[in-house]
């Protein structure tokens, strides 16, 4: 079917718009100051690469970043990914109680983070936080770890207040799953195949382009992250649990180097677009399934 | 659903729209714009709205004010970097001690040629110091800084402690005592600014004369002082062996509520917290009566200037208007209603109350008293380092780190601005 | 036999799976609903105890102290006109992106999706700017406009996959009954996208209504505020309401909830009405 060519315009304008006001100025200006030396009380000046051979060669802080960044970008992928798929498709068995638990997993999606931290920093506190409570109560002894601030435990705490929290991927892959025809699978039960070999050769291959999404969303919320490191263990002790985004917003908060931060904000979107490019590809999201 | 979409954002765009007609002022009237912090829980609030309230009834006729309500500290100077960086600095702006005035300086009206010997006689000698830069005055100041330590008088006798200590060997004899009794010596903290753990350790620094100076010095860049690493290595001694377990990563609310529990015997901190000592939400009744309070062993106290309001007006008339206001808020009767509202110290030392809780009484007089009068490290040091103490504090409390490490993290921090 | 306890196993352990997830999904909300019934002395001091009383002295602090009500109104207003705004121009173009192939059409697609990246700090200051220069600096629809924008990406690559999924003989059947292009989309792909569409919708409201830095940086005054900024007139640096502030996050959450749940609903009805693949 030919379709003219002004018609698909009118339906791309629109968004393009709105991406170009909201975003297209200031990523360019992310893009051209991050070659300036930009501080405040009025210093402006062209430094060319400097900010970026300063990052990677003598910045202790921003490897450990890039590092956090990137561990955490791939446990999300896969981890978080393959946690809420797992329950979207015990939950599209439709067995009493989904729509309930369907809701109970979007809840912590839909407090706010600053809530959720200083949820997180009770349930963790060493004094009367839950799980300590709970560890005494179990092994009968005393039992006081200081989760968050403990240099040992802190980069595992921090990740446990995202990664069990897969509502958005249920969401996601359930609705894919239950708008899959039931004839399919009805044809493949014929066949003779079991629950197990429906779910991961018929479903999970029709989901493609759905846990592409998925999991392109979990990496770059990864990308994006900080509120909640932000305001548990502020990137403490010392590096551990910094990653880009945060040390973005200090740098450019509370350090007033703007140049700086845009620098790091073109690392980011660089790492994104390598991420959604390879993701893409990866699940071949450009190919429609019919 | 396409003509319903198309109602819905009919709609959406008209009471959109309605929520922008702008207000015009009548004439004669000039606009001033002025965000506040002192909303909400803030215990400035109740203090504004009285003085604002009475602002208004006084010029009204000829100023109106445009108060954007801002809630939160870090919000508050968050969206002002936001306005700094686009060059939209409302007229006056007041960040509750926070010093901007190093990093906006270029936006900032100079107010030296404004303030005449009356007004200056309206704060004291290092109110107005703190607000300047080069002898020139960049703001304008409406509180003191008086900040000492507060101590549980039952916990004390209990553990056989009759006065206050003098010198930090006394002190942490008495925290083995207080040990002794079964009680936990200090309230600590280490998120945000660490501000109970920070106050200590820079009283500690400020016992000698080179360290006063450094904690009077604006912007210091160089922490590996031999005063610096010794405090450091108190602080260390006091979260590894003399305070609670949820000190590390501990807010300030948590170092209070310890406090309030009795589960503490000291907190450092300043006579705005007195009015929580009687707040039954907080303490059982009659607690505000166990208290005392006391110098800093070494007799040092936080006794200094702070960072007041700020002018960034472009043009003659909203200035003048702006400093109708800011000399409003800062005259005598304002300090005297701020001493008696909040607790909080007025900038003129001789503006003084009988009607507020005599604890706020005491610690004026202690500052009065003290040999060595310090400014706390908020005003004084980058915000960025202030930052850094506080991932910085749990690794020395983990014993990650050496205390001359963690100077060192602080002058790198530094030496980023 | 075998067989049938390896069963009862997996089912047990698929019980306690969901189950434990469940809990620690719902704990956080009955905390802070417990909470809101505390007072701050035993937040602070027994955080996991229940609460001594069930008075409503938290709710009635919670809308004295900061101007909930108020802002309700505008978080509701711009939730709703963002996402209307949202799911309506990027469902047009994650259409033609997912349907059509033509030069440039992967290269919008990558650009759209940058904007997944941009990092808020470094948007901050520009978009103030713009707001200003285009006349909708503290206004309502202002706001809609830059949260429509904010889940942007996000929508589009929702309604793309679900686009893709859509058999192309349906749209094919209606061009030979003779419905044009716009017909098309919104008569026959529109409903029929309805899940993907209500749950790109969900995760656009839930953006919307917890957005804070931009919804501080974009207003001044009360009228056009929204509640998030609510939240913080109960915590400053030396004082502090938790009974308030929970009680008012309870306020806040519980929308957000219903929310969800109605458009859930459009999600199954649209599956039970008569699945599309295949």
């Amino acid at each position: 079917m030919k379709v003219k060519k002004w018609k698909l315009a009118s339906f791309l304008i629109p968004c393009l718009l709105l991406f170009g006001l909201i975003y297209f100025i200031p990523m360019c200006m992310v893009f051209g100051s991050s070659f300036f030396e930009w501080k405040a009380g009025g210093i402006f000046r062209f430094v060319g690469l400097e900010n970026y051979i300063q990052a990677f060669t003598s910045d202790s802080r921003m490897l450990h970043a890039l590092r956090n960044t990137v561990i955490w970008v791939v446990l999300q992928s896969v981890v978080h990914v393959a946690l809420g798929t797992v329950i979207a498709f015990m939950l599209a068995r439709r067995r009493r109680g989904w729509k309930i638990l369907r809701t109970v997993y979007m809840i912590p999606n839909v407090i706010s983070s600053a809530a959720l931290g200083v949820i997180f920093l009770n349930v963790f506190n060493a004094k009367y936080g839950l799980v300590n409570s709970i560890i005494s109560a179990l092994t009968g002894e005393d039992f006081s770890k200081n989760w968050f601030f403990d240099q040992n435990s802190a980069f595992i705490t921090v990740t446990l207040t995202w990664l069990l929290y897969t509502g958005m991927i249920i969401i996601l892959v359930l609705a894919g799953v239950l708008s899959i025809s039931e004839d399919v699978v009805e044809a493949a039960r014929i066949d003779g195949a079991n629950e197990m070999q429906v779910n991961m050769r018929i479903r999970l291959p029709l989901l493609r382009t759905v846990l592409g999404t998925s999991v392109i969303l979990a990496a770059t919320s990864m990308l994006k992250e900080f509120e909640l490191i932000y305001l548990t263990t502020n990137g403490g002790p010392g590096d551990t649990t910094i990653n880009l985004p945060l040390y973005l917003y200090k740098t450019s908060m509370t350090d007033n180097n703007y140049g700086y931060a845009n620098m790091m904000g073109v690392v980011l979107i660089v790492a994104g677009i390598v991420v959604v490019y390879a993701i893409n590809r990866l699940f071949r999201m450009d190919e429609a399934d019919y | 659903m396409k003509k319903r979409i198309a109602e819905l954002m009919a709609a959406v765009m008209a009471v959109g729209i309605l929520g922008c007609v702008p207000v015009y002022a009548e004439d004669g009237v000039t606009e001033i714009s002025f965000p506040t912090m002192w909303v909400g829980v803030n215990t400035n609030t109740d203090w504004f709205n009285e003085r604002l309230e009475a602002f208004n009834e006084e010029y009204g006729d000829t100023i109106q004010v445009n108060v954007e309500e801002i809630a939160g500290d870090q919000n508050y100077v968050d969206k002002l970097k936001v306005l700094y960086s686009s060059n939209s600095l409302p007229d006056t702006f007041n960040a509750g001690g926070y010093n901007l005035i190093d990093s906006m300086q270029d936006q900032l009206v100079d107010l030296t040629d404004y303030v005449d010997d009356e007004w200056k006689s309206l704060a004291s000698d290092i109110s107005w110091e703190v607000n300047s830069r080069d002898g020139k005055i960049y703001g304008i100041p409406y509180t003191r800084q008086v900040i000492g330590y507060f101590y549980n008088k039952d916990l004390f006798a209990e553990a056989g402690i009759e006065e206050p200590a003098t010198t930090w060997e006394e002190f942490f004899e008495q925290c083995d005592m207080l040990l002794e009794a079964g009680i936990t010596p200090l309230s600590m903290d280490t998120a945000d600014s660490g501000w109970v753990t920070s106050l200590m350790l820079c009283a500690i620094v400020g016992q000698t004369d080179e360290g006063e100076e450094f904690m009077n010095t604006n912007l210091p860049t160089d922490y590996n002082t031999e005063e610096f690493i010794a405090a450091a290595e108190m602080i260390q001694t006091m979260f590894q062996k003399y305070t609670t377990s949820d000190a590390v990563g501990g807010a300030y609310e948590n170092a209070a509520s310890n406090f309030y529990m009795e589960e503490t015997a000291i907190i450092a901190n300043g006579p705005w917290m007195v009015s929580d000592f009687y707040d039954d939400t907080l303490v059982e009744e009659g607690f505000a009566d166990k208290i005392g309070t006391a110098m800093f062993p070494g007799s040092v106290m936080y006794n200094s200037g702070k960072i007041g309001w700020n002018i960034a007006s472009t043009d003659e008339e909203t200035l003048e208007a702006t400093l109708t206001f800011v000399k409003f808020m800062t005259n005598e009767e304002s300090q005297l209603r701020m001493l008696e509202v909040t607790g909080d110290i007025p900038a003129s030392e001789d503006i003084t109350s009988d009607d507020v809780y005599p604890l706020v009484n005491e610690v004026i007089e202690n500052g009065n008293n003290a040999e060595h009068c310090i400014n706390d490290f908020q005003s004084l040091w980058y915000a960025n380092v202030v930052d850094e103490i506080s991932v910085q504090y749990p690794l020395l409390a983990q014993g990650e780190i050496t205390a001359e490490e963690f100077a060192q993290a602080l002058t790198d921090a530094a030496a980023k601005n | 036999m075998k067989k049938k306890i390896r069963g009862g196993l997996w089912r047990i352990f698929r019980f306690l799976f969901l189950g434990f997830m469940a809990l620690i999904s719902v704990g956080p909300l009955v905390w802070i609903f417990l909470s809101s019934f505390k007072t701050n002395r035993e937040i602070l001091s027994s955080a996991f105890s229940l609460p001594s009383s069930w008075g409503l002295d938290g709710y009635e602090a919670a809308l004295q102290l900061a101007p909930i009500f108020k802002y309700y109104g505008n978080s509701v207003i711009i939730a709703v006109g963002s996402t209307a705004l949202n799911v309506l121009i990027v469902s047009m173009a994650a259409y033609v992106l997912a349907r059509y192939k033509f030069k440039g059409s992967t290269f919008i697609t990558l650009l759209l999706s940058v904007s997944l990246l941009i990092p808020t700090a470094a948007l901050l200051m520009p978009i103030y700017k713009i707001m200003i220069a285009i006349g909708l600096f503290d206004t309502r629809l202002g706001l809609i406009l830059v949260y429509a924008a904010l889940g942007l990406p996000t929508s589009l690559f929702v309604f793309k996959s679900y686009f893709q999924g859509i058999p192309r003989e349906l749209e094919d059947a209606a061009y030979i009954d003779g419905a044009g292009f716009y017909r098309t989309f919104f008569v026959i792909v529109f409903p029929l996208a309805r899940s993907g569409l209500a749950t790109g919708a969900i995760l656009q409201f839930l953006t919307s209504w917890n957005e804070f830095m931009f919804g501080l940086v974009l207003t001044q005054s009360a009228e056009v505020r929204t509640l998030p900024l609510a939240l913080n007139y109960f915590t400053s640096q030396f004082s502090f309401n938790y009974t308030a502030m929970f009680a008012a996050l309870t306020m806040v959450i519980i929308p957000s909830i219903v929310v969800y749940v109605l458009l859930q609903e459009q999600v199954t009805t649209s599956m039970v009405a008569g699945s599309v693949k295949g």
